[in-house]
């Protein structure tokens, strides 16, 4: 795997996923990769391994249901394609096939979010919300592609089910340091240290968080930064830690639905654990069909992009 | 070949395995009799014989070691016939009858509905939701390819099911990754939960259907028990590039007169007057076929 790659630098997710796939095939025999006519990414395990690589053509539920049948049979089963077609028209495949019996397969998978000027029925906008909803299965979202590698070689020993979410997986900015964070699934990252307010982010949206961040810098405010790069099982010690330490003042930032990703999980804890913030402000997709565009310019018109995050950090450092 | 290996006995004879059959009927109906919910009897008497013919002849397993590696593996995707699957597993000796008969359905049991694997390990996989089974066969016959093992995997499925687009997309990728070692058996009773199929569908030309898709088939009747054991017999080796499909004519409720064609019999529950008219039935087939 390249180290050469720094902050700010931009790097293939899906380029690390194939290194990192053949570097793991050598030391788990059981491993095995399956994709739906989307191997562009998996060309160095394919290449080392041809016999535990399976492209299925044009059939996502086959896809989840052969890693099933695998997995059943003690391998270790990656599916990767992409997640508007895998996470919902295999979507009964993943919860019924994978998830009620727990096994290890993990789906992973690029346009995540409003990437790629596809048009809605190539934006995975809805993922989170349902993978979230699925019992076993725990749901990250990923944006430093470093990490996607650091991610899989730890999930090699998970025993059941894992969804890795990217964003198009082609240009990914190198967000931390190799080294830098200890990097565990199930552990928010504090990208940045903050006492004023929290924003809380993942995937794509995490360099937009830190841009943010830093023209706040610039009025003198400190904003702390949050990957919480795993949804599932969410690290609920971080949020109640972020409420206490930042004044309540919490803004949640993805490329996703509003309602039913992110946000909603720190809604979730923070009603359990009944918490009352100073202020709370979600930004993501409303509910739309979001169209054509570029990423910047469609998180713009739909309200989550960089101005409107600066903006909904002043009014919740502005809440009485 | 994989290091392990599980030898076929001595198996039973035709006329015994018919003999099992009526016993696999007989215990199915009474567990109907005395559970109050729904059984799904009309599914499970068409596949019945089939049933018999795996678990007593067809398949290698062995019930005192059920995850020995060189067994060949059961997929039922047709989950709903899961109460038939475990009266034929017990009679195999892999559970006790009695243990099925007295807690199904029951909060706890490991018997329900549909199979779990994870309440009841002795189940290759968890099934239930109609298309699913055979793409799990799919990756359990790759996995044994893969590994050098000669064990079948062997999947049951309604015809019904085979409306499921998932199926066929799984047809397809056991022929193009050449699964020799996969087995599917149709049970084609010709009809779905609410209609007689073809009015409802048309799934004809059947067969047809699964040799375009490339598959070897095998056109046989599913009470014939002579015919059944006969296509498992002429079973290609498992080294072979084509997976095979028997397509087994069945008739839903077979065995008592008035579940035979009969949409009510699709799932249900015999009270106790019911129950002896069903057993009054079924006894009459038997005395039929043995004169």
């Amino acid at each position: 795997m390249p180290v050469t790659f720094t902050f700010g630098e931009f790097l293939g997710a899906r380029s690390v996923i194939g290194t990192t796939l053949a570097e793991l095939g050598d030391v788990h025999p059981n491993l095995w990769v399956i994709t739906p006519d989307i191997g562009a990414t998996l060309v160095e395990f394919r290449d080392k391994f041809p016999d535990r690589f399976l492209d299925v053509g044009l059939a996502e539920q086959v896809s989840v249901g052969i890693a099933a049948g695998l997995a059943y049979d003690g391998n270790i089963p990656v599916v990767s394609g992409m997640l508007p077609f895998l996470s919902m028209r295999a979507l009964e495949q993943i919860r019924t096939d994978v998830c009620y019996p727990n096994l290890p397969v993990k789906i992973i998978g690029t346009h995540g979010g409003l990437v790629g000027n596809g048009g809605s029925t190539h934006y995975a906008v809805e993922d989170l919300s349902l993978m979230c909803s699925l019992t076993n299965m725990t749901v990250t979202s990923i944006g430093d592609p470093l990490m996607v590698g650091e991610i899989l070689r730890q999930s090699m020993s998970m025993k059941g089910p894992l969804y890795i979410r990217l964003a198009v997986g082609k240009k990914d900015m190198v967000l931390y340091e190799p080294g830098q964070h200890d990097v565990r699934i199930g552990k928010g990252i504090v990208a940045r240290q903050g006492t004023d307010a929290t924003i809380f982010t993942h995937g794509t949206t995490v360099a937009q968080a830190i841009q943010a961040a830093d023209q706040l810098a610039e009025d003198g405010r400190s904003i702390r930064v949050v990957d919480m790069f795993t949804l599932k099982p969410v690290d609920e010690a971080l949020i109640l830690e972020c409420a206490d330490e930042t004044d309540g003042r919490f803004v949640v930032l993805e490329d996703h639905l509003a309602y039913g990703g992110l946000a909603s999980r720190i809604a979730d804890v923070l009603a359990d654990r009944g918490v009352h913030l100073t202020a709370f402000e979600r930004l993501g997709i409303p509910q739309v069909y979001a169209g054509f565009g570029e990423d910047e310019q469609l998180r713009d018109k739909h309200g989550y992009g960089l101005s409107a995050t600066v903006a909904a950090l002043r009014r919740v450092l502005a809440a009485a | 070949m994989g290091t392990h290996t599980l030898e076929i006995g001595q198996r039973p004879s035709v006329a015994e395995l018919e003999e099992l059959a009526f016993e696999l009927r007989s215990k199915l109906l009474h567990l109907c009799g005395t559970y109050e919910g729904a059984v799904h009897i009309g599914g499970d008497l068409s596949a019945a014989d089939i049933f018999t013919a795996l678990f007593h002849y067809g398949l290698r397993v062995d019930p005192g070691d059920i995850a020995n590696p060189a067994r060949d593996r059961f997929v039922l995707s047709k989950g709903h016939a899961a109460v038939c699957m475990y009266i034929a597993m017990s009679m195999r000796g892999f559970f006790s009858y009695d243990g099925i008969v007295q807690t199904y359905g029951q909060l706890d049991s490991a018997y329900g509905m549909h199979p779990c694997k994870v309440q009841l390990p002795g189940v290759e996989c968890s099934t239930g939701s109609l298309g699913h089974g055979l793409p799990l066969a799919v990756g359990m016959a790759l996995s044994a390819r893969h590994r050098g093992e000669d064990h079948r995997v062997v999947c049951l499925l309604g015809d019904g099911e085979t409306g499921e687009g998932s199926v066929w997309e799984a047809a397809m990728a056991a022929r193009s990754n050449r699964l020799g070692n996969l087995v599917a058996f149709i049970d084609r009773n010709r009809q779905l939960m609410t209609s007689f199929a073809e009015e409802r569908v048309v799934f004809e030309p059947y067969p047809d259907k699964w040799r375009a898709f490339g598959w070897n088939v095998v056109e046989t009747d599913g009470h014939d028990m002579q015919k059944l054991v006969d296509a498992i017999d002429a079973l290609p080796a498992t080294d072979s590039d084509r997976p095979t499909v028997v397509v087994a004519e069945t008739v839903k409720g077979k065995g008592v007169d008035f579940m035979e064609h009969n949409l009510a019999w699709h799932a249900g529950s015999l009270g106790a007057a019911d129950l002896e008219r069903a057993l009054a039935s079924l006894e009459s087939t038997r005395r039929k076929e043995t004169v």
